[in-house]
């Protein structure tokens, strides 16, 4: 008899079926050619073509038959692992009787057979409900393996990287641009945020005008506020002496750091105010009744019990900012962003993924690690 | 702040905003200093007022089918028969919203093209996540004495949807609707990037060609719209709040 | 009447409510007593099935409860618990009219009756019905949730610690107010508490539960005199006994021929009081009066001790 299907399962392998029957790869015969389709045997060398289809029949069958998750996980991992060498391997094989400028991409049956696979990945994390450790380590085992692969050079035929070749100085350069606008904006909004946060937790009567001015400040739509920044700090630039000197100019980093900054305040003066009281008074009263004096209380007890919920707001800010520097390019600032505005004004998809892929893949980073920090906190959420 | 005050500032910001579409030439003299010499002051390749009305409704065409779809997603794994997918849900949403909307929204362009489409395809998917996120807190939030109440008095599944849960949950979802309109809002500037119809155009024009003018008026007409939608939506959530 | 037979509830095998058997009769007030996680909510909430039975069958007037819709079902049996559940977003007569609303009275039906119950209740129609719940104090809101369970004339009144969440002095008033509805209206109640007192001042016929079982099922003098088991006799409280034992037992009973000095203590009242008195004014004998005032004859301190230490 057969058992009754998994309903997750059912939609996502039928996905899977569907994908293997689309073009696994995309044929340019330069980098702005039409893209011709080319299908799992026409892109694979036959071993390789039937090693993929047999991994996807078997992830087929787990994901509709098979209960114990750590199976649900391993097989469509090991799948999506072969997918993503096979890519290399079908681009290496299309280019090799194309022209130097021919492009390979990933086509729509891969994308889609990614997707597929990665809902069942999770589904399978979730139903293990994996405790931050688990987390980390699957994370970092993925993170693994795109670096292997990409060291290897096993995707070096394909177009994304050979539009990295093409970009490879400016890549890393306007990467660390785009971290130390992320991460230099979260620092300072830390640095003020969360004195700001201890001083409407204290003050009532500040408390809702702070707060609601900083969310104002976040409706503001983000390529607004970059560029009216523009005006003021080019007047700060031009009025102030030594401002120039630093670095401070109307376009550029400056203007695109104090935007982010501004639009870091709320996530970190609200999380540290709702930290502080979230704390029982209990416990605060306990430590003023054994005679601490208030800072010494600010300092051993309420902050470090405040310390989940103002991480969570790290956690919102800098998954916040790894997105929005991407804007930052608008302006003259850097960043990722420069390749995704560079890739839409020259309509070439690979500039635009060169830029995209790397923001969603840190933004995500940013918020898996974190996430686990704030649970192997004492006294997070249980 | 007293009321009647907050009542003023939100109708001469409305008003100013009104006036600057319907007779932008009145602002001429504010915004010359800003711009170049013999460049023009007030944006001229398009009315200021069809640039607005296209930026709302690119606006309001992604999130209302997204309000739809992710409230009913919402309903569908709250209920018994979605249960099993709610926790894979919650998985989804939070990795989703770690993707940047500016991600989203260049991504699409590969898939369709140039124009409206991405910029609507991006909003509506990024409007769905903190809709539903919103929806489904509002309906699993329910105290568990009126959850008990509404079925121990007899009501069938769907009276306790509708009756209960429902108009229980409304605040909690109109702030998710509050959330992804001023997130759809500021996406749909960057839609111009991508040659959709909006404000944005006002502000990169003004970019490309140094005019501070252009950047200064679309900058503050966005800002404007923003904060008078985030404003008057936080007022209609506050209504139905009041009694809960 | 209600037939309870074999009524059993497993979560995962394990049996929290064992083998419960019971028959209600109409027009009484049962109360199921026992310690926390002894079962009591599971039992009460398997006759409106919010929850299932694993086993066992439960019948109102003869009719399997099986048979009928979880739903109409619910609409039969009124429901009140310790939170009161009220729909915050409903007014205090739209919450009182839940029931009514859903069997599809006619407004001017449902206008009467919420104004007939919250008088009932002793509050006030014009002044609560348009309120909304976060504008009730405790003892109002529970009230209302009491009005609630009985807007529809249920068969039956299902009450789950209703009155768990009150300070002493509101719960007080609310038992002998619940005692004088139920008088009035002929109700037939289950009730569920784990305070033994409670059940002592409410019940008509009192069920111990202990571990998913019914320890003892009797009259609250039995429980008292008798009790079953040390589980029942733990939970009575062997300091107390006497004390709840005299309380149950009216000055009437113990009455002698004769006369005595000072104020008199009426006959309904319960040999509790009657000693409580003694020993605050210093008397070994108190005269009785009748409720129009006319001696009875009197009570004697002798008498109270025998009948308290007929309970040992
Ligand atoms: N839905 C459930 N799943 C598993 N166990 C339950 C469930 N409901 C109640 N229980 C268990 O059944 C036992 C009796 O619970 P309950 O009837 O609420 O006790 P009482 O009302 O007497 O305090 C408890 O040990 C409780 O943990
Ligand atoms: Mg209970």
């Amino acid at each position: 008899m057969i058992p009754r299907p998994d309903k997750l399962g059912a939609p996502m392998g039928a996905l899977l079926a569907v994908a293997l029957a689309l073009p696994l790869a995309s044929y340019r015969a330069n980098r702005i050619a039409l893209a011709e389709a080319r299908g799992l045997f026409e892109a694979l060398p036959a071993v390789w073509a039937a090693a993929l289809l047999a991994c996807a029949v078997a992830t087929i069958a787990v994901a509709l038959f098979v209960r114990p998750p750590a199976i649900r996980l391993a097989v469509p991992a090991l799948t999506l692992l072969l997918l993503l060498i096979a890519i290399g391997v079908a681009a290496r094989m299309l280019m090799a009787n194309g022209a130097d400028y021919a492009r390979v991409a990933p086509g729509t049956g891969f994308w889609l057979a990614g997707f597929a696979l990665s809902i069942l990945i999770t589904d399978a994390i979730v139903r293990l409900k994996p405790g931050p450790f688990l987390r980390l380590g699957v994370f970092a085992l993925a993170a693994a393996a795109i670096a292997a692969i990409l060291v290897t050079g096993e995707w070096n035929a394909l177009s994304i990287l050979a539009e990295y070749r093409g970009h490879a100085a400016t890549f890393w350069r306007e990467g660390a641009h785009h971290l130390q606008l992320a991460f230099g904006s979260l620092a300072a909004a830390i640095a003020a945020g969360v004195p700001i946060g201890i001083l409407i937790h204290r003050s009532e009567r500040l408390k809702g005008p702070v707060l609601s001015t900083l969310s104002l400040i976040q409706t503001i739509p983000s390529i607004a506020l970059f560029g009216m920044l523009i005006v003021p700090l080019s007047w700060v630039a031009a009025n102030v002496p030594g401002a120039s000197e630093i670095g401070i100019r109307g376009i550029g980093m400056a203007p695109a750091f104090v935007a982010l900054f501004l639009y870091s305040l709320l996530p970190m003066v609200a999380n540290t105010a709702a930290g502080l009281s979230g704390v029982s008074p209990s416990v605060t009263e306990a430590a003023a009744g054994m005679g601490l004096t208030s800072r010494q209380r600010l300092i051993s007890v309420e902050l470090p019990l405040a310390l989940p919920v103002i991480l969570t707001g790290v956690r919102i800010v800098l998954v916040q900012n790894i997105g929005l520097t991407t804007i930052a390019a608008l302006i003259g600032g850097g960043g990722f962003g420069t390749f995704v505005f560079q890739g839409l004004g020259q309509t070439a998809t690979d500039l635009i993924l060169l830029g995209a892929l790397p923001t969603v893949a840190l933004a995500f980073a940013a918020a898996v690690v974190l996430d686990a920090v704030i649970d192997v906190l004492p006294g997070a959420k249980a | 702040m007293s009321r009647p005050f907050v009542f003023l500032l939100r109708l001469a910001l409305v008003a100013l905003v009104l006036a600057f579409l319907f007779v932008p030439e009145a602002f001429r003299p504010l915004l010359e200093p800003f711009a170049p010499v013999g460049a023009p002051a007030i944006y001229d390749r398009a009315s200021l007022l069809d640039l607005t009305i296209s930026h709302l409704l690119i606006v309001v065409a992604a999130i209302v089918p997204a309000t739809l779809i992710s409230v009913a997603l919402a309903i569908l794994v709250s209920r018994p028969i979605g249960a099993e997918f709610l926790p894979l849900s919650r998985a989804i949403v939070n990795i989703g919203q770690t993707f940047p909307p500016v991600a989203v929204l260049a991504l699409a362009v590969p898939v369709v093209g140039f124009g409206t489409w991405p910029t609507l395809i991006a909003l509506f998917l990024y409007g769905l996540l903190p809709i539903f996120e919103n929806t489904l807190a509002g309906l699993t939030g329910l105290q568990p004495a009126v959850a008990e109440a509404a079925k121990g008095t007899g009501m069938t599944g769907r009276q306790r949807l509708f009756q209960v849960e429902l108009p229980l949950a409304l605040p909690v979802i109109l702030e998710g609707v509050r959330i992804s309109l001023v997130i759809a809002l500021s996406t749909a500037t960057i839609g111009s990037t991508v040659a959709a119809k909006g404000l944005g155009e006002v502000i990169i024009a003004g970019l490309n060609s140094n005019n501070l003018a252009f950047v200064l008026q679309g900058g503050l007409l966005t800002g404007a719209l923003a904060v008078i939608l985030y404003d008057g939506l936080g007022e209609i959530s506050r209504m139905t709040a009041a009694r809960s | 009447m209600i037939r309870i037979e074999g009524l059993t509830k497993e979560y995962a095998g394990n049996a929290v409510v064992r083998d419960v058997s019971m028959e209600i009769e109409a027009a009484t007030i049962t109360v199921i007593v026992g310690t926390s996680g002894s079962g009591k909510s599971t039992f009460l909430r398997m006759i409106n099935r919010l929850v299932e039975p694993t086993k066992g069958v439960v019948e109102i007037d003869g009719t399997d409860t099986r048979e009928m819709k979880a739903y109409e079902l619910r609409r039969r049996i009124g429901y009140a618990i310790q939170d009161h559940g009220l729909f915050p977003h409903w007014t205090v007569a739209r919450n009182i009219a839940t029931v009514p609303k859903l069997l599809g009275w006619d407004r001017k039906k449902i206008d009467a009756r919420v104004h007939e119950l919250l008088e009932l209740l002793q509050l006030d129609p014009d002044e609560i019905a348009p309120r909304y719940p976060h504008q009730l104090s405790g003892g109002q809101a529970q009230r209302v949730g009491v009005a609630r369970a009985l807007a529809a004339r249920p068969d039956m009144l299902l009450m789950d610690e209703p009155f768990g969440a009150l300070d002493p002095v509101i719960r007080a008033k609310a038992q002998t107010d619940l005692k004088s509805i139920q008088d009035r209206l002929g109700s037939t109640i289950l009730l569920v508490t784990h305070d033994m007192a409670e059940a002592i001042r409410l019940g008509d016929r009192i069920a111990v539960m202990s571990e998913g079982r019914v320890e003892q099922l009797a009259p609250p003098a039995e429980i008292l005199t008798h009790p079953a088991s040390d589980n029942v006799r733990n939970l009575v409280g062997d300091d107390d006994r006497p004390f709840r034992y005299l309380s149950l037992i009216p000055v009437s009973e113990r009455t002698e021929e004769g006369t005595a000095e000072g104020t008199p203590i009426a006959a309904d009242r319960s040999l509790y009081d009657a000693l409580a008195e003694m020993i605050w004014s210093g008397r070994e004998v108190l005269p009785v009066v009748g409720e129009d005032g006319s001696a009875r004859g009197l009570v004697r301190r002798g008498a109270l001790l025998d009948a308290a230490r007929s309970v040992a």
